[in-house]
């Protein structure tokens, strides 16, 4: 990444907010003047009061106070300056930290799925998070470095002033100081690239292997762990230390620098001080400016040492804000509100009111028809109408009112379970007053009797009467407080809530008793909705008006229960147990023997 | 008490480093005060070269030292961390949020390291500096240095009381910030189920609001922060005058001769800046100084957790393994006792099936066989030792749950790790001898199939075939299945439990059931009920009886 367009998105940044901008860029310029007139102060008094007195003449006492004065002044413009640009300057970075966060978070919600399966969830919350700040970070020193350019060249243009020898070695000290610093940074750009890479690999394998604890104990692998991490902390310590390396000799060398050209300066002016070419006031204001100048230079060494990281967390924010896979929509609506009829490319037809039972053997495909039908990913070649409409000419919005699904991890967001199962209200009947618009952003709030009527349906409402808040109980993240039974059944009222007209269950009863499966299935049967599902119970496929088989990724058969039953992958598979049960017989009996 | 030498040295250095820094007024003063004569200045510039080369040299040393020795800590802190997660006793580990354990070994340690690298060595040479600043202002005139030190003590009580102002809104926006990581990550990770309910705006709003909120709360940290960079201006400031005017002042108030020279009321002058600007790193860098050590103590009590490994304890037998559990009783935290006094015995090389409502106590069972819970009172014992005086059983004794979780990389690789000396033909002969070979080349790649992170790539069914070979891989002498095969379609279902009972024959396995198979197929079943076993038998004389176990077959038959 070049500088330019760092830069170039630096600016863009302050120039969106440009009142606390504008504060920090006059008050940080402010304040790079007075540091030389600080140094101009403090020569001015020595000259004026502190020689003439001490070499006994009298000195009036207008000079005391005008030299008192003179050094407080100075001083109390800078050190407001100092307050009113840092807190300018913190405003301009954590708002457009801020602004960028939003972009970021708010394209990961319009981002189609298939864009989230290739990447990991830690990776994309480090795009949110420490990128962005790595984006933003120079910011805090931008209009400092600004104020210290400024403060550079009047210092400069000041010692050619007093002479042109002081000047050339004030220059000279400027110019090594850059160069040096910019021979730092290419040394130490590929080194924090480095070390921000073993930084992430050390996370992410302490990560797996922590989440992994119950396998790695069960199965004895602490060591095989032990090596695999401390392969990568190793790693990581060398990225350390080849920073280090660097760091623990450039440091020093930008610190003394200064400290060596007053050393310089004094050596070459003594002879000309001793023959009155320069008064001994120039002198001291010249090396009080010397030493007060390796502020600058380090402010500003620093702001160009956090551009390369800046611009790398530019790039992968860039990566987010500027990916295209965002799903497109149509403007067409669903009239009605009756059951849907769906009907999908791959010749699998969901009549309206009807219960439809997808079967398959692992791996077989069932999980891609079901989102194909329900119209949640329907991919390039293949299409889907919902009562006739083609999915891709619905308007945004229209599927999630309409289509209603439980996949097969049930997900809970971290709140009340009132939350859970209201998001944002009904979703295809609008707010009834305005009171309503304000709570529900413009949805029907459901009321009580709706929610108990959905939880009972999905046999929840034990659960939730258990839970010592009820529905307002907290649940944990992703609803880890809850087992797994339970958050199936609230995801599944959380989808009758909803009324939809087409309902998707993706082995959604998995975790559930079967008498409590079957009791929850027959309600859902007779609840009218056009249904579609896939089971791994055999006992499902009794409430099945058809039956789908998938083979292979494909849809093998589509029928009634009784005529699938010629068909021997189907027969294999729904009577599996029955037979199994004669094989075990068997096989207790020879251990009987 | 003995000092470590490696101590010494770095007290040495860091004395060297403060003192260079501190030759340049002396050396001004010197010249300055010489009038400038040629014969003073040559052996003054001289001196502060030397000095200038030693305190370069000895902060470089410093650097270094101290960073190979703060980084060679922090690897083995990060080691020793990692492996008391996993030999800290489980209910502990599973009652710490993973993130929580995560940032005790990279993020709370990472930041020692950005602290020694961004001015954490400065911080030693400041105080160096700062100390024989201090001392040389007191001998230069010890009635000019008083005011000084005033000065700076009033300074420094002012920063540090603004410094824990500055730490609590800090720490409130850390929260704000982690707060708002967690709302980012739990759209992440809701990604379907918000875009299928289409509660975008939803989110959004929430979104919105965690942003503003760590925004706001960052904000706030601004006044106290840059009022305490601005206040080392001002004492630096009144430092100044007092040292110029005070100093002139002072060595005129007496009779006869100034008692102070120019030179030296100049050289006061630029030792107060080599005194407070110091002053003030130390002071703000005393912030970060205290986050890198809170990180260093977070990282170190980890360490510290007490391993739940018996060292010297008792090997379990060789053969298979014999349960015995004596009045056992459990609950979590506080929470209400979910088992009540289970006695029960399992004979070695037998196959029993738990079955019960859900929360009737059969998982909380599998935990305590397990040690993933410890009983809150009765015994346990495996072949007759008790739980906790046993070595570690890994690899013998082995729970299979409903949701194995599998490590980024290939199928055969997550099956390898359940005994890593086997061969890669003997992981794939695995596979064959569960009859998952038709499904093993029916993957993109075969066996060499990415998983995917935590195994997102496979479907829940495939994750459970794979934990399942990696079990069958692992040999074990007691196996624990919780519901193993829930996703898996009954044709596979019946084809894989059948090879199992071939492959556990001889062993001792105990199965949570939810299926009607496994409990006839097992030589006893346990029924649990509110947290007692209520019956126990065989499948066909229990299915024979009144009793619950029976209106469960009644459920199964039905369903």
């Amino acid at each position: 990444m070049k500088r330019g367009p760092t830069l170039l998105a630096l600016l863009r940044g302050a120039r969106a907010h440009p009142g606390p901008a504008s504060v920090a860029t006059v008050t940080g310029l402010l304040n790079g003047a007075t540091m030389v007139a600080g140094a101009a102060a403090v020569g001015w008094a020595t000259d004026h009061v502190v020689i003439p007195a001490l070499s006994g003449e009298r000195v009036p006492p207008g000079d005391w106070w005008l030299s008192t004065l003179f050094v407080l002044g100075v001083s109390a413009v800078r050190w407001s300056t100092i307050f009113v640009r840092g807190v300018a300057t913190g405003r301009v970075q954590y708002r457009a930290q801020a602004d960028t966060r939003r972009a970021v978070a708010h394209r990961y919600l319009e981002l189609d799925l298939p864009w989230f399966r290739h990447r990991s969830p830690g990776r994309l919350l480090a795009h949110a998070i420490s990128d962005v700040d790595a984006q933003w970070s120079p910011m805090q020193f931008a209009f400092f470095a600004c104020g210290m350019v400024f403060m550079l060249l009047l210092a400069l243009t000041e010692l050619f002033l007093r002479d042109v020898s002081l000047g050339l070695a004030g220059l000279a000290l400027v110019v090594s100081v850059f160069t040096l610093t910019a021979v730092y940074q290419r040394l130490l750009t590929p080194r924090a690239r480095e070390m921000q890479e073993a930084r992430g690999l050390v996370a992410a394998v302490a990560h797996e292997s922590i989440e992994a604890g119950p396998v790695v104990r069960s199965l004895g692998l602490i060591d095989a762990e032990d090596a695999r991490f401390t392969a990568n902390v190793q790693r990581l310590k060398r990225a350390d230390m080849r920073m280090a390396a660097v760091s623990s000799v450039f440091d020093p060398l930008l610190e003394l620098l200064p400290t060596a050209t007053v050393l310089l300066v004094l050596a070459v002016s003594a002879p000309r001080v001793a023959s009155g070419e320069l008064s001994v006031g120039d002198l001291v204001g010249v090396i009080y400016l010397l030493i007060t100048v390796s502020i600058p230079l380090n402010v500003i060494s620093r702001f160009l040492s956090m551009l390369p990281m800046s611009g790398a967390g530019l790039e992968r924010v860039r990566s987010v804000l500027d990916s295209t896979e965002v799903t497109a929509y149509g403007t067409a609506d669903l009239p009605g509100d009756g059951p849907l009829r769906v009907a999908t490319s791959t010749g699998l037809t969901l009549e309206p009111g009807t219960v439809t039972v997808v079967v398959g053997r692992v791996g077989s495909g069932k999980t891609t028809l079901l989102e194909l039908a329900g119209g949640q990913r329907v991919p390039a070649g293949r299409t889907v109408c919902f009562d006739g409409v083609d999915v891709r000419y619905l308007a945004r919005g229209v599927v999630a009112a309409n289509v209603a699904v439980v996949s097969q991890d049930p997900f809970l967001f971290a709140e009340s379970i009132r939350a859970n199962l209201e998001l944002s209200g009904h979703p295809s009947a609008e707010a009834r007053d305005t009171a309503e618009v304000e709570e529900a952003a413009g949805r029907r709030p459901y009321d009580e009797g709706e929610i108990w009527g959905a939880l009972e349906l999905a046999a929840a409402d034990e659960v939730v009467r258990e839970l010592p808040g009820g529905l307002d109980t907290v649940v944990g993240e992703r609803g880890a407080t809850l087992s797994g039974g339970q958050r199936q059944r609230l995801c599944i009222a959380r989808a009758l809530l909803r009324r939809p007209r087409l309902l998707l269950l993706d082995d959604a009863t998995s975790a559930l008793d079967s008498r409590v499966e079957r009791e929850v299935l027959g309600r859902i049967r007779d609840s009218g909705r056009t249904v579609l599902m896939t089971t791994n119970r055999p006992a499902a496929v009794a409430i099945a008006d058809r039956v789908v088989l998938v083979e292979a990724g494909r849809i093998a058969a589509t029928g009634s229960h009784e005529e699938l039953m010629e068909i021997d992958e189907y027969r294999r598979l729904i009577t599996a147990y029955e037979h199994g049960q004669e094989a075990a017989g068997d096989d207790r009996t020879q251990l009987a023997r | 008490m003995t000092v470590p030498s490696w101590l010494v040295k770095v007290l040495i250095l860091a004395l060297l480093a403060g003192a260079g820094r501190i030759i340049a007024p002396l050396t001004v003063q010197r010249v300055i005060d010489s009038g400038l004569a040629t014969h003073t200045v040559g052996p003054a510039i001289t001196v502060g070269a030397a000095a200038v080369l030693v305190a370069g040299v000895s902060s470089m040393l410093l650097n270094r030292g101290l960073q190979e020795r703060a980084e060679t800590t922090v690897a083995g802190l990060r080691r020793a961390g990692l492996r008391r997660v996993h030999e800290m006793a489980a209910s502990r580990a599973d009652r710490t949020p993973a993130a929580d354990l995560v940032s005790r070994l990279t993020s709370d340690l990472d930041q020692m390291t950005t602290f020694l690298q961004g001015g954490g060595i400065q911080l030693v040479t400041s105080t160096a500096q700062l100390l024989i600043a201090g001392v040389i202002m007191s001998v230069y005139s010890w009635q000019l240095a008083l005011p000084v030190l005033l000065i700076a003590g009033l300074l420094l009580a002012g920063m540090y009381l603004m410094q824990r102002l500055i730490g609590r809104r800090f720490a409130r926006a850390r929260q704000d910030l982690s707060g708002l990581q967690r709302v980012v990550a739990e759209s992440v990770a809701g990604a379907a189920v918000i875009r299928s309910t289409g509660t975008q705006d939803r989110m959004r709003a929430k979104l919105d609001t965690a942003v503003d909120r760590a925004r706001d709360s960052l904000i706030r940290t601004l006044p106290p922060l840059h009022g305490n960079a601005s206040s080392g201006e001002i004492a630096i400031a009144t430092m100044t005058v007092t040292v110029l005017l005070g100093g002139v002042w002072w060595a005129l108030a007496g009779d006869g001769a100034p008692r102070l020279t120019s030179g030296q009321v100049v050289a006061m002058v630029f030792l107060v800046t080599f005194f407070v600007r110091p002053l003030q790193f130390l002071v703000q860098s005393l912030g970060e100084a205290q986050n890198a050590l809170a990180g260093w103590r977070r990282a170190k009590q980890l360490v510290e957790t007490p391993s739940a490994e018996v060292t010297d304890g008792v090997a379990l037998p060789p053969g298979p393994v014999a349960v015995r559990v004596e009045q056992a009783s459990a609950r979590y935290g506080d929470g209400p006792p979910v088992l009540h006094q289970v006695t029960v015995t399992i004979e070695a090389g037998e196959h029993v099936a738990i079955v019960g409502r859900t929360g009737s106590g059969k998982s909380t069972f599998a935990k305590l066989l397990t040690r993933r819970l410890d009983p809150s009172s009765g015994t346990i014992l495996l072949s007759g030792v008790p739980l906790d005086r046993l070595a570690p059983t890994a690899g013998r004794v082995v729970i299979l749950p409903q949701d194995p979780f599998l490590f980024e990389g290939t199928v055969s690789g997550n099956v390898h790790r359940g005994d890593l000396s086997r061969t890669g033909d003997e992981v794939l002969r695995v596979f064959d001898d569960l009859g998952l070979r038709d499904w093993l080349h029916a993957l993109p790649d075969g066996p060499d199939t990415e998983v995917g992170l935590r195994g997102e790539r496979l479907s829940a069914g495939e994750r459970q075939l794979v934990g399942l070979a990696r079990t069958a891989l692992a040999d074990p002498d007691l196996v624990i299945f919780d519901e193993a095969t829930s996703g898996i379609d009954p044709a596979t279902d019946v084809a894989v439990q059948a090879a199992l009972a071939t492959l556990t024959r001889g062993r001792t396995t105990i199965a949570i059931a939810h299926r009607m198979i496994t409990a006839e197929n097992a030589d006893r079943v346990l029924v649990f009920d509110a947290g007692r076993i209520v019956q126990s038998g065989p499948h066909h004389v229990l299915a024979g009886q009144e009793g619950p176990y029976r209106k469960l077959v009644e459920a199964w038959n039905r369903s």
